[in-house]
């Protein structure tokens, strides 16, 4: 095909808009002087019917290759008119905005002028438009399935509702259940349901549903691909249990030597368990598993005369010789679920944490408070005949929150709540208490926040304004230093006990998938969505969606409406099927590359590798692009030395043009 | 238009943040003088720091690069990039003697079209200023 | 300092070795104060080696600037070892080309040599004009000693060293497989002081001053192929399509090149000094380099060819990079 470049430019009045301040016969005269033009043509309204009309005849007529559309900016109608030159059969990319509204006739004044510079981005349009190459827009297969990082309550609810609208799911959760921070919650404000009552349907759900595959006690270990087709890498972790024998019956358990000896992470470590255990009584799967790092016979070799759990298990589930398991699998997108950790108290040393047994975070109090916690549920310190009933609870708010000192500085959005929460439930719980809240503000912004914070406040707790010092011991008491900020009253309040009210923080693991999917983080160090109002559940990595605390602090039902959306959005891709790549991607010229790997350090997208190339005989490294990856931002193209990688509809030899006329008109 | 000298000013935005500042400004009817001169781009990462060379070389009298702010980048990290790039070209180029005035970057975001009115006003006082660039200019350009 | 005898019992085992298909290194010229690149094929060819303050070449070139011929059908290209001697600042060359991967760690034998220093040829020519027989020459106490016909001559090293070496603080190999050494002392120290006096004038004095610098420019492109991190199979500046300067040897084009190849520098310059010693028509082309490399070190806290973990600066960004310049 003779590609000698025919081009057709079509000058929009745009009513008024344009005509007013740029003369169009002038416009048009001059363009029809420009090289390689064959057809111009004005007209009142281009995007119109009738106008859009007008390209398309001439296209088929007159047998034009490029189009240039002096109109209005490319942000607003490029699109429509690519469309227009694809229902003519010609390939939607020869086609050039030359933005002379927004851009001229809406911001000069003068006839003059603006009609002179609306030439010259006619010019620069045509100049480049002469050097247009077609560029396709690939589609690529969507795998049905997606995996699922994280089996928390965001997890839970995405891999159901991807399951339920018959999409596989592998649902990878790093410890021996599902479930996640949920269930270690006692009960959950404002409408303080039982956690359990209302998280354990769904964590049995998930766990029969015929379309997700469980994998508990597993980690991701490697994740290639792109969207459509990501290759998930997943090791599943010894339990040293056979998970089709154990009937969950506990017997092990009870047997184990180690019983009562070793802290309970879910827990907080107040309460104790055995070397095999199951984490919490509900625990999904209710399958047993031995820590590795505690069970005596996988560290030291030898367990008494026979490890106890073997002798126990009747139905000879337990299997020292299981090793770690591999599973490959391929899916379409990915969800990260992976949620938070709690602030590390002991990292305000002021406040006592690592001194005073009394002194407790939130989490750990609402374990004390649960039915299912280390005291059954009864507000008490110490233990056995020791143990008393703390009457004096003083809470101190936006702990490792809202403080730059620590380098968190923004809200944790749920401690003012638990807070309230709890300290209801003290209120419930110890009859005659006397709790006090010290807090800096209260943000009680979500549906019923507000209610619950004022029958809190009717049920005897008093809220002190005043960011407490200061925690010392005198005597059997703790004494909060603070100054109350409302009365400018230094205070030095005596009481039994202190719950931090510490904030959420990414987990300290955050990295590892960082690393893997090539997640960003934002200025607080959750994971970065891609954008923070219009994309809040996508990632820069098309097909990577984010939902819960992992992207950033949130209480259930956020976390929950976002999973939902997280689910919706991976849907879009699974149901259609399909997945158009960008087509204004980069292209490498691998004869010239010298494998510098600039272009692939500053992609951020992780869409260009280096590969070994033959140049007669000679091996050497050249960039590739991977073009499901690629945005086509084109910042690779700015950092090559030699101009081996350019961007389509970006090329340096298209752009050049442009520059030189701008230059000389 | 007066006898007064205007300078020929080329101008890379990125689609994402200053080319739409500068539609806005537009859709929001600002005025503003008409020597700058248009080329967009995806990204102001993708600015090639030569392009600066280059267009001075093919007749302009001065250069601005404009982008999303620090952290807005729609491609996350392009406009870190381009910074360290220009901050080290605007260097360059006054050390060989061309005049501070002449190479500008800015950053402008979709919603600043007040801003991009002031930005072209400074870049082409700044501009008008420094006078014609002639030190390295072509005198032949092939276009 | 290096002990030359062990360093050629060194090379000499290095080049008998099956994996190694050459040492390069250097010898003495033919004439004047003049070294020339050594390859060193055969262990024989080893007795020729010399380390002296006439070794100025930057071998690191030689890595990635050699001709790749096809290799014939049926035939593998040849995956052996390339040797090289290395001063510190082609060191920090070889640094630096392997951050950006010209080559693997292990296609290089590197050879190290500390340096005090290697004269300037114009500085030296000057100082002893016409000498048209071969001189060598030899590190003294704070001095280079020339064996002249005329006998030794012990000259302070401040009157006949490089530039780049009195503001040398890299003296001592960053990377080296083998080498009969013990450190030198640094006793350079750098404040750019060519840099700032430039700076110091106002935006005209600067233009004439590079203006006059860049209109006696030939475009030879010496400087460019002597350069150790200009590598690219294609230059871009050679490109027709697109034609980023024109072939015509003018101001204006001279200037564009000159731009172009101080900023793809930017960052890279590892200050051997190369380009400058060999350009024809005494272009103080350290003195445009070290302009970005001053700016460098000063804003972005940066030094290329220091650590082969490093990313290369243009690869790379902090979140608070200096933007005092932006509007």
């Amino acid at each position: 095909m003779n590609n000698k470049p025919k081009i057709g430019v079509y000058v929009c009045h745009c009513g008024v808009n344009i005509s007013k301040t740029v003369d169009i016969d002038a416009v048009v005269e001059f363009a029809s002087r420009m090289p390689n033009v064959k057809v111009v043509r004005d007209y009142a309204y281009m995007c119109s019917d009738p106008g859009q009309l007008l390209i398309r005849e001439d296209i088929e007529k007159e047998g034009l290759n490029r189009v240039v559309v002096a109109s209005c900016s490319p942000r607003m109608h490029e699109s429509t008119f690519r469309k227009t030159l694809a229902a003519a059969g010609l390939n939607s990319y020869y086609l050039e905005m030359a933005n002379i509204r927004e851009q001229c006739s809406w911001v000069h004044e003068d006839k003059e002028e603006a009609t002179a510079k609306a030439k010259k981005i006619v010019y620069a349009a045509v100049a480049k438009a002469r050097l247009l190459e077609p560029l396709y827009e690939k589609e690529v297969d969507v795998e049905p399935a997606t995996l699922v990082i994280g089996a928390g309550i965001a997890g839970i609810q995405a891999a159901l509702d991807i399951a339920n609208a018959g999409f596989k799911v592998y649902l990878v959760e790093k410890t021996p259940s599902v479930g996640g921070r949920m269930s270690q919650l006692d009960k959950t404000f404002p409408t303080l349901d039982c956690s359990a009552c209302i998280l354990t349907p769904k964590m049995v759900d998930v766990a029969n549903h015929p379309n997700v595959e469980l994998l508990a006690y597993s980690q991701v270990e490697d994740i290639t691909g792109y969207v459509g087709n990501f290759d998930v890498k997943v090791r599943k972790k010894a339990r040293y249990v056979d998970v089709n024998k154990c009937t969950g019956c506990g017997v092990c358990s009870e047997e184990c030597r180690l019983k009562n000896r070793i802290p309970s992470e879910f827990n907080m470590e107040m309460g104790k368990r055995a070397a095999i255990y199951l984490p919490f009584p509900q625990a999904v799967p209710a399958k047993y598993t031995i820590d590795p790092e505690r069970c005596l016979f996988l560290t030291r070799g030898k367990c008494g005369k026979s490890p106890k759990c073997v002798d126990a298990c009747s139905a000879g589930a337990i299997n020292f010789e299981q090793e770690d398991e591999i599973a490959e699998f391929k899916v379409g997108t990915v969800i990260v679920a992976t949620g938070f950790d709690v602030f590390d108290a002991a990292r305000k040393p002021e406040y006592g944490y690592s001194d005073y047994p009394n002194v407790v975070t939130g989490l750990e109090f609402e374990r004390l408070v649960s039915a299912s916690g280390p005291t059954g549920g009864a507000v008490v310190l110490g233990e056995g005949e020791d143990a008393v009933v703390p009457k004096d609870i003083a809470f101190i708010k936006c702990v490792g929150s809202r403080d730059a000192s620590v380098g968190n500085e923004y809200c944790s959005r749920v401690c003012c709540m638990y807070t309230a929460k709890l300290a209801h439930l003290v209120m419930e719980k110890v009859p005659g208490a006397n709790v006090r809240i010290y807090y800096m503000d209260v943000r009680a912004f979500g549906k019923g926040f507000e209610e619950f914070y004022d029958r809190v406040r009717r049920e005897g707790i008093r809220y002190i304004r005043g960011n407490p010092s200061e925690i010392f011991k005198r005597g059997e008491k703790l004494v909060v230093k603070v100054e109350d900020t409302l009365t400018a009253t230094p205070l030095e309040d005596e009481v039994d006990m202190v719950v931090l009210a510490v904030g959420l923080e990414p987990r300290k693991d955050a990295r590892e998938i960082i690393d893997i999917l090539r997640l960003s983080q934002s200025g607080d160090r959750f994971y970065l969505e891609a954008h923070p109002k219009l994309a809040p559940v996508d990632t820069a990595t098309d097909g990577v969606f984010l939902a819960g605390c992992a992207q950033g602090p949130k209480d259930i039902p956020d976390t929950v409406a976002q999973a939902k959306g997280a689910a919706s959005s991976a849907l879009v891709l699974l149901a259609s099927g399909k997945v158009k790549i960008q087509a204004q991607i980069s292209v490498v010229d691998q004869s010239t590359c010298r494998g510098c790997g600039y272009c692939v350090e500053i992609c951020p997208y992780g869409a260009i590798d280096l590969v070994t190339v033959n140049r007669m005989g000679n091996l050497a490294q050249a960039a590739e692009v991977n073009e499901a990856l690629c945005k086509g931002c084109g910042a690779c193209a700015a950092a090559c030395f030699s101009g081996s990688i350019q961007q389509k509809s970006f090329m340096d030899r298209q752009i050049l043009p442009q520059i030189a006329v701008l230059g000389v008109m | 238009m007066s006898a007064e000298y205007q300078p020929n000013i080329v101008a890379f935005l990125c689609n994402w943040c200053s080319y739409a500042g500068a539609d806005l400004a537009g859709t929001s009817r600002t005025n503003y003088p008409s020597n700058l001169n248009v080329i967009r781009v995806m990204c102001s990462g993708r600015v090639n720091p030569l392009f600066v060379v280059n267009a001075l070389q093919q007749g302009a009298d001065g250069v601005l690069v404009s982008g999303c702010h620090p952290g807005d980048c729609h491609y996350m990290e392009g406009n870190f990039y381009a910074r360290r790039r220009f901050g080290m070209m605007k260097e360059l180029l006054e050390y060989v003697g061309v005049e501070p005035g002449r190479f500008n970057m800015s950053w402008v975001s979709a919603s600043e079209g007040a801003k991009w009115k002031d930005v072209v006003g400074e870049v082409v006082d700044k501009a008008k200023e420094a006078g014609p660039f002639k030190q390295f200019r072509r005198d032949k350009i092939n276009w | 300092m290096v002990d030359v005898a062990k360093l050629k019992e060194i090379a000499r085992e290095t080049v008998s070795r099956d994996d190694v298909k050459y040492l390069i290194g250097w010898r003495q010229g033919t004439f004047g104060f003049r070294a020339a690149p050594h390859f060193v094929n055969k262990p024989e060819d080893v007795d020729q080696l010399i380390f002296s303050p006439l070794c100025s070449h930057n071998l690191a070139t030689y890595l990635t600037g050699v001709e790749k011929l096809p290799v014939p059908r049926g035939q593998e290209a040849d995956s052996r070892k390339v040797a090289l001697m290395v001063k510190g600042c082609d060191s920090r060359a070889v640094v630096l080309q392997l951050v950006e991967q010209g080559y693997g760690r292990d296609s290089v034998v590197v050879i190290g040599c500390p340096c005090q220093g290697v004269v300037d040829q114009k500085k030296v020519e000057a100082k002893y004009p016409d000498m048209g027989e071969n001189i060598t020459a030899e590190w003294g106490e704070k001095t280079i000693i020339f064996n002249l016909p005329s006998g030794k001559t012990e000259v302070p090293r401040e009157e006949v060293l490089a530039g780049k070496c009195l503001t040398c603080r890299y003296p001592n190999p960053l990377l080296a497989d083998a080498g009969a050494w013990e450190e030198v002392a640094v006793w350079g120290s750098d404040d750019y002081a060519d840099v700032q006096d430039l700076e110091a004038g106002n935006p005209q004095e600067r233009r004439a001053f590079w203006e006059d610098k860049f209109a006696s420019c030939i475009r030879c492109y010496a400087c460019r192929n002597v350069c150790p991190m200009c590598y690219c199979e294609d230059c871009i500046l050679d490109r027709l399509n697109p034609q980023w300067i024109t072939r015509a040897v003018n101001p204006t084009e001279n200037t564009a090149f000159h731009l172009s190849r101080a900023f793809h520098l930017a960052g890279r310059c590892i200050e051997c000094g190369e380009c400058e010693r060999v350009c024809p028509v005494d272009i103080p082309l350290m003195k445009l380099n070290r302009k970005l490399t001053k700016e460098v070190r000063e804003n972005y806290d940066y030094e290329p060819g220091l650590d082969p973990e490093a990313k290369p600066l243009q690869a790379s960004y902090r979140p608070n990079d200096k933007e005092d310049f932006i509007l």
